[in-house]
């Protein structure tokens, strides 16, 4: 090949001209530095390299991070895990080997990122992200995921669509937004969790969660502010009732102190709102996670105590009465698993009174199926979106769009385990889902993705938009 | 050669919720780099100062001042600088633009400790990009080290003194696996013995005491000190790490220490203390020394009032050959002091807080001091920490042989051990792991 023939072949002699051009216009300090930088952008990336490794989530237990490698940059991700997995959601995949990492290693899947979905994915457009989850799910063949892991397989999905939001140099939540097709950014507002209960911290209440969500907020700054200024009044509120001991968070970094009852603890979060000064601008939201003390069709509220007195069996009925009761109480705006994932019927029931919304997650498990299972039923009228439920990002859009074309909130949610990588916050603000549950603005897990919220809202400017009051839209 | 095109700080928030400061540095090649800062909760006297607001906002604590004296008088004064000088960039921030001193040197007063060193970071950072090297290796070559080091991670597992609700007077006890071959097997330990622990403590205590403090340890209702040491022991033995894990404490005997009559209340958390349990420092000397003998102590960080040099000497005179006495509020990362404690024989270890001196640059002044007096370093976060994971490459960097970043909970500690792992994975066959040479792990540079 001849010196012309290779020029012309590559149209070396335009791109350079082009490239000179650009530093010319540009009058450009460094013009060798700025056509470098202009030649790299020119040059379509793929996928060069996949390399995985074994890092540790918040509660220290094993989870799988990848390093994606386009020409553009490396772009990294690291998946949650939750507590309750259940027959419904993607199957992660872990070691089980009891003496290493008491068996929650993911050497397997960190394996199966290096070989298999490596050698599957190496060349491809890391843009075309449908493509990439479609590639993922061919190779493992199983339904949830469970071959090569469900863990591998999204760590990959979130890492190529970040590299996919790099290729086209658009943020995260605008790559995002795109792949769902049409959506306005929107800064969720951000439901805190405040005091952590069930199977979450350790503690006798029953309930797994009580949120506040500062509805009133103007802007998402404000939220966060509203938020942290309530936690720490209420770290206050229960030192001086329970003693600094009560002060410890559990894994999503609420407060658990030792009490039992619902009422008790809501008043302990209306008494902190009060000494803010936000009384209307602050809802309260539950997470009941009643599936983990539900037994035969009894629910027993004293699941967490040694000390069990057998009085705190509640009936389906009983427990909508309490429901009803606490909502004309307090200003419960949202309950999350009030019941049973299999006791259709309450959920139902409860749905159908209109007294708040009604949010689906063990229920749904961010599966298609359930979800349109609960569409036709009007079972709820919010999904519990957790990503390592669904498995990859094409999935995740896609039940969001379900949810979405039902008229149901969507709740972008957190795991208990997790790591610093925000790839949620920007889920959240690209689908415009409404609400962003992370965790209390406590423990630096929770709180990055909050800040990556703050990041983005700055980022947007006069463009940005919080959901506030129309946070179930 | 990229220079500083743009210095762009915002308030974000820490690991508990209170406001920090974050600073992206954008260079003119395009790229930016990103550094927030850590915020202790039992701040030294000595210390630089930290910049808050005041007033009521997030409870006082807002740093929207720090920010602007970024924004308007840090960033236009560094534009087209050079990212790889970071001492000039140090000392023009430090003696020009903020230029305010006491007797103790730098105090960082105008602008703020967390606004300079905020930017000293993220100019660090930018630093190695520009040079096209790990920060770590970047931090190595600032500092004139050669030898690049894993530390040994000390583990906050069990929380007391300012830091729990519970009645423990020490701070901290951690767990060192010392006896590990790689950092990656250090990690396994840790991990391992932390959730042995936690079984352990949930079935003496009941599970509230499973809940986690500030930096991921646990705090059990223990009644005693000793109490503490019996629990990290079971759990060692458990894990079947025996030998292999050993012991460090923080006493952080300042919080209990009375000036009036020079006496350590052991029973300063109790609500009606009648002040019965209060000994003198030989007293506390001596429970030192009893606790060394029946238990695989390693470590033992504050061990007296940040005054009491006196006794800081006899009890380093006395056991510091076999244990590390580590001095942090007594030192608190600044140099003159660690001039003082060097010459006075006070300890014989300096735990090395960024945000306690402010800047890059004083960092490594303060631990090249320490090395070249044969003492050891132990890298340490703060209480209030983020995701920013600084402090992981600056403990290899510096082959400081020791990180002291909590519990293998919570992820803003565990940011630090995860970067870590990365270092380990990425030197390949040419790391080294610290191990039992945790004190003294390379020549002092």
């Amino acid at each position: 090949m001849s010196v012309q023939d290779y020029l012309d072949k590559h149209m070396l002699s335009r791109k350079l001209e082009d490239a000179v051009n650009a530093a010319v216009r540009a009058k450009t300090s460094d013009p060798v530095l700025f056509i470098s930088n202009h030649m790299r952008k020119a040059v379509q990336s793929v996928i060069t390299k996949i390399k995985a490794r074994q890092i540790l989530d918040s509660r220290g237990i094993p989870t799988v991070e990848v390093d994606l490698h386009t020409n553009k940059g490396v772009f990294r991700a690291s998946v949650p895990s939750g507590n309750s997995t259940s027959m419904y959601e993607a199957v992660e995949l872990r070691d089980g080997d009891k003496g290493v990492y008491l068996g929650n290693g993911v050497a397997k899947a960190v394996k199966n990122i290096n070989d298999k979905i490596s050698e599957a994915l190496i060349g491809m457009d890391p843009t075309l992200q449908s493509q990439i989850d479609q590639a993922m799910i061919d190779l493992d063949k199983t339904e949830k995921k469970g071959e090569l892991g469900a863990n591998a397989i999204l760590a990959v999905s979130i890492a190529a669509c970040k590299a996919g939001a790099a290729e086209k140099e658009v943020p995260l939540y605008k790559h995002i937004a795109d792949l769902s097709g049409k959506t306005s950014p929107t800064l969720p507002v951000p439901a805190f969790t405040v005091i952590s209960g069930g199977k979450h911290a350790g503690s006798n209440l029953a309930i797994q969660e009580i949120m506040i969500l500062p509805i009133g907020a103007s802007k998402f700054e404000e939220a966060l502010r509203m938020g942290t200024e309530t936690y720490h009044h209420l770290k206050a509120v229960i030192t001086e009732k329970y003693g600094a001991h009560n002060c410890n968070v559990g894994e999503d970094g609420g407060f658990a102190p030792n009490i039992s009852s619902f009422r008790e603890a809501l008043d302990l979060v209306k008494e902190a709102i009060s000494r803010t000064g936000y009384n209307e601008k602050i809802k309260i939201a539950l997470d009941v996670a009643a599936t983990n003390f539900c037994i035969g069709k009894r629910y027993d509220l004293d699941f967490q105590s040694p000390q069990k007195s057998g009085q705190n069996f509640k009936s389906a009925e009983d427990m909508i009465e309490l429901f009803k009761e606490l909502c004309s109480e307090y200003p419960i705006v949202s309950i999350e698993d009030p019941f049973d994932r299999e006791d259709w019927e309450h959920i139902k029931h409860i749905s159908s009174l209109g007294i708040c919304q009604v949010v689906g997650d063990d229920l749904l498990m961010s599966n298609a199926k359930r979800i349109e299972r609960a569409i036709t039923e009007s079972a709820c009228n919010a999904l519990l979106l957790k990503v390592n439920q669904v498995g990859t990002v094409t999935e995740v859009i896609e039940v969001v769009k379900l949810a979405k074309e039902a008229h149901w909130g969507v709740v972008t949610s957190h795991r208990c385990g997790e790591t610093i990588d925000s790839f949620i916050a920007d889920l959240s603000v690209g689908l415009a889902s409404g609400v962003i549950k992370a965790g209390a603005p406590c423990r630096g897990e929770r709180l990055e993705k909050y800040n990556q919220l703050l990041r983005i809202e700055e980022e947007l400017g006069d463009q940005a938009v919080y959901a506030s009051e129309d946070w179930r839209q | 050669m990229a220079t500083i095109k743009a210095v762009k700080a915002r308030q974000i928030f820490d690991s508990r919720g209170n406001p920090t400061v974050e600073v992206d540095v954008i260079l003119s090649d395009g790229t930016f780099h990103r550094a927030a800062v850590p915020s202790g909760a039992s701040t030294g006297v000595y210390e630089a100062l930290e910049l808050r607001d005041g007033g009521s906002d997030y409870l006082g604590k807002g740093v929207l001042k720090a920010v602007e004296n970024v924004n308007s008088i840090i960033a236009p004064a560094l534009l087209g600088k050079d990212p790889t000088k970071q001492t000039e960039i140090d000392n023009f921030m430090v003696q020009q633009l903020d230029g305010t001193v006491n007797e103790w040197g730098w105090c960082k007063q105008k602008l703020g400790a967390n606004a300079i060193l905020a930017v000293s970071l993220a100019v660090c950072k930018a630093g190695a990009a520009v040079k096209k090297i790990p920060l770590y290796k970047h931090i190595a070559n600032l500092a004139g080290n050669k030898t690049l080091v894993l530390p040994v991670p000390s583990f906050n597992v069990i929380n007391g003194g300012s830091h729990a609700g519970n009645k423990l007077a020490m701070q901290e006890f951690m767990i060192l696996p010392v006896g590990a071959s790689s950092f990656k097997e250090a990690m396994k330990m840790g991990v391992e013995v932390y959730h042995h622990l936690k079984a352990v403590i949930k079935k003496k205590y009941g599970q509230d005491a499973t809940n986690v403090g500030d930096e991921g340890g646990f705090a059990p209702n223990i009644q005693e000190n000793k109490e503490g040491l019996e629990l990290l022991k079971t759990a060692i033995a458990k894990a079947g790490y025996t030998g292999k894990v050993v012991i460090g404490m923080d006493v952080a005997a300042s919080e209990f220490y009375d000036n009036k009559d020079k006496t350590y209340d052991l029973n300063f958390k109790e609500e009606n203390n009648d002040g019965s349990q209060k000994i003198s420092g030989d007293s506390l000397k001596n429970v030192y020394k009893s606790y060394v003998t029946d238990y695989p102590i390693v470590s033992i960080e504050d061990p007296f009032d940040q005054d009491d040099w006196e006794h800081y000497a006899k009890l380093t005179a006395e056991v510091g050959q076999q244990v590390q006495i580590v001095g942090d509020d007594l030192l608190v990362t600044n140099p003159k002091r660690v001039e003082k404690a060097i010459k006075e024989k006070a300890c014989n270890a300096l735990l090395l807080k960024v945000n306690q001196i402010g800047s890059v640059t004083e960092s490594i002044e303060a631990v090249r001091m320490s090395k070249q007096a044969g003492w050891g370093v132990m890298a340490s976060h703060r209480s209030g920490e983020t995701e920013d994971t600084f402090i992981a490459d600056l403990s290899v960097g510096l082959a400081t042989g020791q990180i002291k970043t909590g519990a293998p909970c919570r992820s803003e500690r565990l940011a630090k051990y995860n970067q870590l792992l990365r270092i380990e994975e990425e030197l390949g066959s040419a790391a080294v792991y610290a191990g039992a040479k945790f004190r003294a792990p390379v020549e002092p540079y």
